[in-house]
């Protein structure tokens, strides 16, 4: 219990003062870093601040390179008190929003800028062979042995274990599947930037091309170009900027390090013990949540960390994705601006960013969640098995 | 035109006895002396005990489908004339998982907790790989 009051005491300490992303979905001829820098460019002009204002830098690298966030810094011409990249996939968004708020508390930095963003879609449409093998990590960082041998490749595969696995315990169906790629469909649909245009129906999911199943395309989360950044500074200095702080109210962080494979990891994940920690820091529980965005690498993650954030039970995920709660007119409007599903994929990044602008209550009314006062993201990755969960509120 | 081939196993220094027992149509798994227990894939450190008195040790080669997923999708070409097929994450009965594939019966009828047993497919001289059959 000792932990959990240390960590009390970071509670509403922080805000998100700047926010921005880059172009989003097909952007040729712009690599990963200049997406970033794009990104963070538009967060600093949103902020009001200037690049020499910052002296944190905290981002997700490598992709394929090494120092991420000192190219970031070069780019940005800035020197920094406080700079790193880190590793955990897409749970390192809001793992670096975490250590700027612990380095801002503990006078590292005062003010730190976060974001992340890759050429996903320009990486596997380079040529054909890209296309086919619709990778995203470099040849360097894939398995060896264990998986090539028997034809097992993709991201999707591994969350489709969970999936399959989910569906046996729980009577899980394709159904509950395509209402969530559907419900964010129609989000991406008030959203000009999202790179999907075009509605889509439960029929018309249903009728999808198979990818690796229970998976077809719609459960696939878009390859994209695309990049989001925030500014992380304390309250005290945000009195001062241009926008309405968004408070950091808690986080939390789990990381399942015996493997997806391991224990029940794959149908109870991370965001169970991630989002405990992150409700007892903010002081609120899953009741209070108005707005969850929620990491949608596939549309059974959002299922399955539903139910591990406590919006329902486990195995009611099914019941609970039916309801239409997710929905801008439901219970928990989720993934209000399309998500990795519809909007675009910058691996949690987007995530951080929509919670965030939800919080200033700036939307008009189509897409803003009415009266929200509190709002959740969740960040998955790292070989699947890393977590971390941000709550946001209002000031 | 030569057809392009399935991708061999390029082991790692840690995982060459497994492979070595493969060859010879033996499913061999890292073992602890110390506490008795199994685990994949191989180290050299004992992840229930981190005892370092590991050796490898034949198993039964029954277990079950902990899970599976059937690959309608091409991702590398060698696998273009066998889809649907069916690759599985097999609990062995001493405990350790492993990814393989289901043979013996189209991808549409391997479930979860299925009895499997393992068999071996000679892909290259030298190299067998372990794949599971229904019991
Ligand atoms: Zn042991």
């Amino acid at each position: 219990m000792e932990m959990i009051e240390a960590s009390r005491d970071l509670r509403d300490t922080c805000a998100i003062v700047g926010i921005g992303n880059s172009r989003l979905g097909k952007v040729p001829g712009v690599s990963s870093l200049d997406l970033i820098v794009e990104a963070m460019r538009n967060a600093l002009d949103d902020a009001g601040l200037k690049a020499s204002d910052v002296d944190g830098i905290l981002c997700r690298g490598p992709d394929d390179v090494y120092s991420h966030h000192q190219m970031v810094g070069e780019r940005l011409g800035i020197n920094a008190k406080f700079s790193t990249t880190v590793t955990n996939g897409g749970a390192s968004q809001i793992l670096s929003v975490a250590l700027a708020v612990m380095a801002i508390r503990h006078g590292l930095a005062t003010t730190v800028i976060c974001g992340y963003g890759r050429d996903a879609w320009s990486r596997t449409h380079a040529n054909e062979e890209a296309r086919v093998r619709n990778e995203t990590r470099p040849p360097s960082q894939l398995p060896r042995e264990f998986g090539p041998e028997y034809g097992y490749y993709s991201a999707a595969a591994t969350h489709a274990f969970g999936a399959t696995r989910h569906m046996h315990l729980y009577g899980t169906t394709k159904d509950h599947f395509g209402q969530i790629a559907v419900a964010f469909r129609e989000h991406a649909l008030r959203n000009p930037q999202a790179q999907m245009k075009k509605p889509l129906t439960l029929e018309e999911y249903h009728a999808q091309r198979s990818i690796v199943r229970p998976f077809g395309l719609y459960d696939c989360s878009l390859r994209s170009d695309a990049a989001g950044a925030v500014i992380v500074t304390s309250r005290a200095r945000a009195k001062d900027l241009r926008q309405p702080p968004v408070v950091i109210k808690g986080f939390g962080t789990h990381n399942n390090t015996r493997g997806w494979f391991a224990d029940d990891n794959m149908v109870t994940t991370a965001a169970k013990q991630s989002g405990e920690r992150a409700y007892a820091m903010a002081g609120v529980g899953p009741r209070d949540v108005d707005t969850a965005q929620i990491y949608d690498c596939f549309t059974y993650m959002v299922l399955t960390q539903l139910e591990d954030y406590g919006f329902c039970k486990k195995g009611e995920g099914g019941d609970f994705v039916a309801s239409g709660a997710l929905r801008m007119d439901g219970a928990l409007p989720t993934n209000t601006s399309g998500g990795q599903l519809s909007e675009a994929h910058a691996e949690g990044m987007l995530q951080l960013v929509e919670g965030a602008r939800q919080m200033r209550h700036t939307y008009a009314a189509d897409r803003q969640v009415r009266d929200a006062e509190i709002a959740l993201v969740s960040g998955h990755g790292g070989n699947q098995v890393c977590h971390s969960t941000l709550i946001l509120g209002r000031a | 035109m030569t057809e392009p081939r399935k991708p061999l196993p390029r082991p790692a220094p840690e995982s060459l006895p497994y492979w070595e027992a493969a060859a010879q149509h033996r499913l061999d798994m890292p073992h602890c002396q110390a506490c008795d227990g199994f685990w994949f894939p191989p180290s050299r450190t004992c992840p229930h005990c981190t005892s370092a008195d590991v050796d490898m040790k034949t198993v039964s080669g029954r277990g079950k489908v902990f899970s599976f997923v059937i690959y309608d999708r091409v991702y590398h070409p060698a696998f273009a004339t066998e889809v649907p097929y069916a690759v599985a994450l097999v609990e062995l009965e001493e405990g350790p998982r492993l990814i393989s594939n289901i043979v013996g019966i189209p991808a549409e009828q391997v479930r979860c907790d299925m009895p499997v047993a393992v068999v071996f497919d000679d892909v290259a001289e030298n190299v067998s790989v372990p794949k599971f059959k229904p019991l």
